[in-house]
């Protein structure tokens, strides 16, 4: 019996190999994938946005955002993706299962589907992330406009995705459709290649 | 255009579709004229010079469908709402 | 190393750094500040280009994005480009320019005997000359015109740079770096708003860089440097240089062109050419100056004429004086300047041409020669302007002797953007000169582009503009001391054209139109502005008009004896200059076109040297040729056959995956579907159609049940999105009172199909050992979630090819080690993997329609699929569906089709004809939709609808290919052309 462990592929397999890419010198921004997320759809069931948001903070701790924003407890985050749909990310110890687990906690107040191998996912940060980002994605990115803890779901080079500010570094977090891993890295390195860009792994 | 989603905030009209006119309802298929009624509302569209309720899906966002009151003339659009209804 | 003309003093070149270029093969040098414009002025080149239709001979108009002139190629090889204003391509070193549409040299070009047969080639003369006989078109005519009529060549080989696409946001874009826009980046920027100045030119400072002017005492470029220098050090205020704003759109929308490395041979590494931008404002402040117009007189495009204000910035900014002896034909006050600074830079100055009686009295100091209530009517020299004769209001002619001549014509505000969104300009009598009407929402219009011509009043209007933007986005007044400056009007008074020109009078020099053509066509009937301009033409070369639009409407008034008021403009649409291709796509080019979804078996797939296809956004593996196959047809046939004989694999992960859970779940899916989901029983799967409202087929796919709320459905690769998309809308806008949830999980799963005799042998050697896979416990069309290789993932006994199938499903991360633990353990059966080509085949063996039948024109009965619409309930097109043309027993319905000639090979798209039917619409009796070799039976088979075609089986038609020369006689058969009765799904 054939066994899968250990065989898995990240979604930038073959693409993200580590190293500095693009003009010499400092990198103006730093590209890392998270392997690490695991990752929840959920749509409240009709009727349940109350209890479901009980059930979440019963649950996880978490006050459900009641829009494009995220709201993180320790290793998990809920992100507001549209009317009564988010999407939560749990890491280290909680990613294990998660879905299921999440399942099991809120599942009569809302739809869960797993979600861990649907996207691949990017941390970016660095003095010229914002410059790179303003090539592709149309929300203003500005501090005053979009601040850490917003959300947007958006096209970014003709392809849907989720960007989410972390934190004021800044660092923006890409979650990108993984069959697109390939044409949206090419749009990113043909983006920042200006600025310098360093691919790094954890 | 620009499209100010109730859930997203302002977007880029590349990012909806657009469905058409949001005044008309689904008839009651059990009705007895009801040949008639769906004939009329899967082809009998006003196509309004001035304000218009239309259809729009956000797509490349939300995924919410969307009511917009739109000027045709102008495209000053007056009010946003969700198709479902509920509280931005 | 100074270049014979250039001035020995002054201008904003650096003459630290010198530039050499070329300019037809001719060795120039030039300095760092230079426009190639400038360059060649310095240098004496005063015949730069050839004219569109006539030929004729042509230099420099303009000093900026209006030439119409002096359209040169630029750069050489895959980078060469066509077109280019030579007054705005800025000069580097190693430059190299070419001259176009001239052959076989600049100075002796065969084209120009079209000056001479110009008689017949006045305005619609193509309508005229060409009419007859029509197929002479595109034999003669239109290639001769096309090699006559030109301009540059575009590269032939791809254009090796890089280009992009960007967007910025702002509260205030303030569109022009002149005095006003200065200004009101000042005072907006002050306010603490977000400023974005944009300005065509490489250096800010607008009119100023061309003037003497002074402001608060200081040469004006020195007050803009204080200016630009507070501007650089507010943070939320960007200046974005060589960046047109070139379109006005809906809601704050903006579009720009940033020329990010024109100004270098190659961009550096990394860099983009050129960018384009999309800018979104909560306001704007257009100051975009204004354009001065010219007059029309007889040989006015000589080259060494030139306008007034560009002669100006070509001595004062480039020091590269238009001539050594020049002379001034003037409406307004304005052309006085060019006098005054002509002589202030040790110029001579042959004469000042006055239309207006009385001259300004300012300029009387000068001492240069006034000649008052006279006009230039005649321009001597071919190549160069030799001499001039001026009319005096006696009718005396007098020759003046002259090598250059500036021409103002009064000024008109560059209004364009604000005619983007619908606004018309209305007609200022005093200025003489449309000024803008109704703007776009959020647009301010500030200085010569509101018609403000005086500098003082510029710099109060770019401040009030500014200020009001800031206040309108929230922010304060922002404390600004207003700068002192000249207030002294240019007094036009309106000359469009002097009557006693003999030779051609030029209003569009880039298409060549004459006042003749323009009094034609009035004459033809052609009087409104919209039919003048596509009857002549005037206004549609790439510049637009901007010099010639106002100056010929004039015309148009007074030959057609109204109001230029009541004439009125033609519509200004967006860009505002031209827009490179590459600029528009930016990166999407190439293999970057648009995005491409990989499924989780591509690396796999690429490593078996699989021939791919595009299926949607999909790349999908075709078929994998092996060493030794001739072609894809064998190749094909051997997958089919391994797979029937014994097992094949198929990466179907490209199939929409919605999740649909809620009480009312299975309520909807009735209500979708044609057929009945509610009692699919959990663990179970079942085959779905779904209709659109009006009645016709949308989808297909199967649906099976993962719990008693919750659903897993599957839809077709191409129709994945819009599925969901109509789902969302049944939910959303026709029934948001049921408790349903969708949400798509087609990247979460790969997904294989695993089909063949042998297919349970190699999912046997998978699953874990606890699942029974036998046909008892898991059926045809049963489903559940197993764990294959220690991973949870779900298998469904699915089959699309006729065989024993399953459909396995893991997490994407696991596909890349699934495939290739299914090939490993199918290696002893043997086991083959195959492609969309072999998947088609076996699907027409079959009889199973796809993409092709669901084509959007048939409805279920047409594809046979008429049992599928239940009686029991409503669903959505049911009522539709019923429609007598709908329901129609004539209607072409879904048959097979065999040849006769078994050796004949079929093609999709040939259209059904009885035997001995004449070849005509009327007798149309439906098309074939898609075709196959069938290995299993050794000929051509195709899938078609035919009018009564289930009830004609055995008889035989024409199926008609007159596109493809094909007329093949086909037998009627049933469409299921392999194991007719299904026994192969079961084992």
């Amino acid at each position: 019996m054939a066994s899968f462990a250990g065989r898995e592929r990240s979604a930038l397999h073959g693409l993200g190999v580590p190293g500095h890419y693009g003009r010499a010198g400092t990198a103006g921004l730093v590209i890392e994938e998270r392997t690490d997320l695991a990752l929840a759809s959920i749509t409240a069931k009709r009727g349940k946005r109350f209890a479901l948001v009980n059930a979440v903070n019963t649950a996880f701790g978490v006050a459900l955002p009641d829009g494009p924003r995220r709201a993180t407890r320790g290793s998990v985050t809920f992100a507001g993706t549209g009317p009564d749909r988010w999407i939560a990310s749990a890491e280290g110890s909680e990613a294990a299962g998660f879905a299921a687990k999440v399942r099991a906690r809120i599942g009569p107040f809302a739809a869960v589907s797993d979600q861990s191998d649907a996207r691949l996912v990017l941390l970016l940060r660095g003095p010229r992330v914002r410059d790179v980002l303003a090539k592709g994605v149309p929300v203003d990115l500005h501090p005053k406009a979009f601040k850490a803890g917003d959300v947007a779901t958006t096209l970014v080079a003709y392809i849907g995705l989720q960007i989410d500010m972390l934190d004021d570094a800044p660092t923006y977090q890409l979650s990108v459709p993984r069959s697109m891993a390939g044409s949206s890295w090419s749009w990113l390195n043909a983006s920042a290649a200006e600025f310098g860009y360093d691919v790094i792994t954890r | 255009m620009r499209i100010p989603c109730p859930y997203c905030g302002p977007r880029g009209n590349d990012e909806f579709t657009y469905l058409g006119d949001a005044t008309v309802r689904w008839p009651d298929p059990a009705a007895p004229d009801a040949s008639q009624a769906f004939h009329d509302y899967v082809y009998l569209r006003d196509n309004p010079s001035g304000i218009h309720q239309e259809l729009w899906y956000h797509g490349g966002g939300c995924h919410a469908w969307l009511v917009v009151t739109r000027n045709t003339r102008t495209h000053e659009i007056s009010d946003v709402a969700f198709a479902a209804g509920g509280k931005p | 190393m100074n270049a014979p003309h250039r001035l020995a003093r002054g201008g904003l070149i650096d003459r630290a750094l010198p530039l050499s270029f070329t300019f037809d093969g001719q060795a120039h040098s030039g300095f760092a500040g230079d426009t190639l414009a400038s360059a060649l002025m310095a240098n004496g080149v005063k015949l730069i280009g050839r004219s569109f239709k006539y030929h004729r001979p042509r230099g420099i108009l303009t000093a900026g994005s209006d030439e119409p002139n002096a359209l040169v190629e630029l750069r050489s090889g895959a980078r060469r480009e066509p077109n280019t204003r030579a007054t705005t391509a800025e000069l580097y070193d190693g430059f190299i320019a070419a001259s176009q549409n001239r052959w076989p040299s600049l100075a002796f070009d065969i084209g120009a005997v079209n000056d001479r047969l110009s008689r017949f080639l006045v305005a619609g003369f193509y309508y005229k000359t060409f009419m007859w006989p029509a197929k002479f078109w595109e034999l003669l005519y239109e290639p001769l015109i096309r090699r006559a009529a030109g301009l540059g060549r575009a590269a032939l080989a791809e254009d090796p740079d890089h280009y992009e696409k960007a967007f910025a946001h702002c509260d205030v874009l303030v569109i022009g770096g002149g005095p006003a826009g200065l200004m009101a980046a000042l005072a907006a920027g002050r306010a603490g708003a977000r400023v974005i100045l944009a300005d065509e030119d490489f250096r800010l400072g607008g009119r100023l860089l061309a003037e003497r002017y002074e402001i608060d005492g200081k040469p004006g470029t020195e007050w803009v440097a204080e200016v630009e220098a507070e501007l650089a050090s507010l943070p939320e205020v960007r200046i974005m240089r060589r960046t047109v704003v070139t379109g006005v759109f809906d809601h704050g929308q903006y579009g720009a062109v940033e020329r990010v490395n024109d100004h270098l041979p190659v961009p550096p590494e990394h860099e983009p050419r050129q960018r384009s931008w999309k800018i979104v404002a909560r306001r704007a402040v257009l100051a975009a100056g204004a354009l001065e117009r010219s007059i029309a007189f007889g040989n006015n495009d000589r080259p060494g004429v030139m306008l007034a204000g560009a002669a100006r910035s070509y001595i004062n900014r480039y020091a590269a004086p238009p001539g050594r002896r020049i002379a001034v034909f003037t409406n307004n006050d304005d052309g006085w300047r060019t006098a005054a600074d002509a002589h202030a830079a040790g110029i001579e100055v042959a004469a000042v041409i006055d239309s207006r009686a009385e001259p300004p009295a300012r300029f009387a100091a000068l001492g240069i020669k006034v000649l008052t209530g006279a006009q230039v009517s005649h321009v001597h020299g071919k190549q160069s302007v030799q001499a001039i004769d001026v009319i005096d209001s006696a009718g005396r002619v007098a020759r003046i002797a002259c090598d250059a001549l500036a021409v103002s014509g009064g000024w008109n505000p560059a209004v364009h953007l604000t005619c983007h969104l619908g606004g018309k300009p209305v007609w200022n009598e005093p200025l003489a000169a449309f000024t803008p009407g109704a703007v776009p929402p959020g647009m301010h219009v500030a200085g010569a582009a509101n018609g403000a011509l005086t500098l003082a009043e510029c710099l109060h209007a770019g401040v009030a503009a500014g200020a009001m933007a800031a206040v309108e986005c929230g922010f304060p007044i922002a404390s600004i001391m207003m700068p002192s400056a000249q207030d002294e009007a240019s007094g036009v008074t309106p000359l469009w054209h002097v009557k006693e020109s003999r030779a051609k009078a030029f209003v569009d020099f880039q298409n060549d139109v004459t006042i003749k053509d323009i009094a034609l066509a009035n004459q033809e009937g052609f009087s409104s502005v919209e039919h003048l301009k596509r009857y002549t033409t005037l206004g549609m070369a790439t510049d637009q008009g901007k010099v010639a639009n106002v100056t010929g409407l004039a015309i148009l008034a007074g030959v057609s004896g109204r109001a230029i008021a009541e004439v009125g403009t033609t519509t200004y649409r967006p860009p505002y200059v031209p827009v490179s291709f590459g600029a528009m796509a930016g990166h999407h080019r190439g293999k970057d076109f648009r995005p491409v979804r990989l499924p989780p078996s591509h690396q796999w797939a690429t490593e078996q040297g699989a021939v791919f296809v595009e299926s949607g956004a999909w790349l999908r593996a075709q078929y994998y040729p092996r060493a030794g196959e001739k072609d894809w047809l064998e190749t094909v046939n051997r997958e089919v056959a391994t797979t029937r004989g014994s097992v094949g694999v198929c990466d179907v992960s490209t199939l929409g995956k919605i999740e649909i859970e809620g009480a009312d779940a299975a309520v909807f899916l009735d209500r979708v579907y044609t057929n009945t989901f509610s009692t699919l029983p959990v663990g179970k799967s079942r085959y779905g159609l779904m209709l659109r409202e009006d009645g016709f087929v949308m989808d297909d796919g199967t649906t099976s049940r993962l719990a008693p709320e919750r659903y897993f459905m599957t839809t077709t690769t191409a129709q994945a999105g819009r599925v969901m998309q109509h789902l969302e809308f049944c939910h959303q806008v026709l029934w948001p009172e049921l408790d349903v949830q969708m949400v798509s999980v087609s990247e979460q799963w790969a997904q294989f199909s695993i089909a063949g005799p042998r297919s349970r042998d190699v999912l046997r050697k998978l699953v874990d050992e606890k699942y029974d896979l036998a046909d008892k416990a898991f059926p045809y069309l049963a489903a559940k979630e197993i764990t294959v290789g220690g991973i949870t993932g779900r298998l469904f006994r699915l089959s699309f090819s006729g065989e024993m199938a399953y459909e396995l499903s893991v997490p994407a991360r696991y596909g890349d080690a699934a495939i290739r633990a299914i090939m490993a353990a199918g290696e002893e059966f043997p086991i083959t993997p195959y492609g969309t080509e072999a998947l088609g085949v076996m699907r027409i063996e079959k009889g199973h329609v796809a993409g092709n039948e669901i084509n959007g024109q048939l409805t279920a009965r047409d594809l046979g699929l008429g049992r599928m619409m239940s009686k029991k309930k409503d669903y959505i097109g049911r009522v539709l569906a019923q429609r007598p043309a709908l329901a129609d027993p004539d209607r072409p319905t879904l048959a097979g089709f065999k040849p006769v000639d078994r050796k004949a090979r079929l093609r999709a798209g040939a259209h059904f004809l009885s035997i001995g039917a004449t070849a005509s619409a009327g007798n149309d009796e439906g098309y074939m939709t898609s075709v196959a070799f069938s290995p299993m039976l050794g000929h051509w088979i195709g899938l078609g609808v035919l009018k009564r075609g289930p009830q004609r089986m055995g008889e035989r038609v024409r199926a008609y290919d007159p596109v493809r020369n094909g007329d093949v006689e086909v037998e009627i058969c049933n469409p299921v052309f392999f194991d007719a009765e299904g026994a192969r799904l079961n084992g």
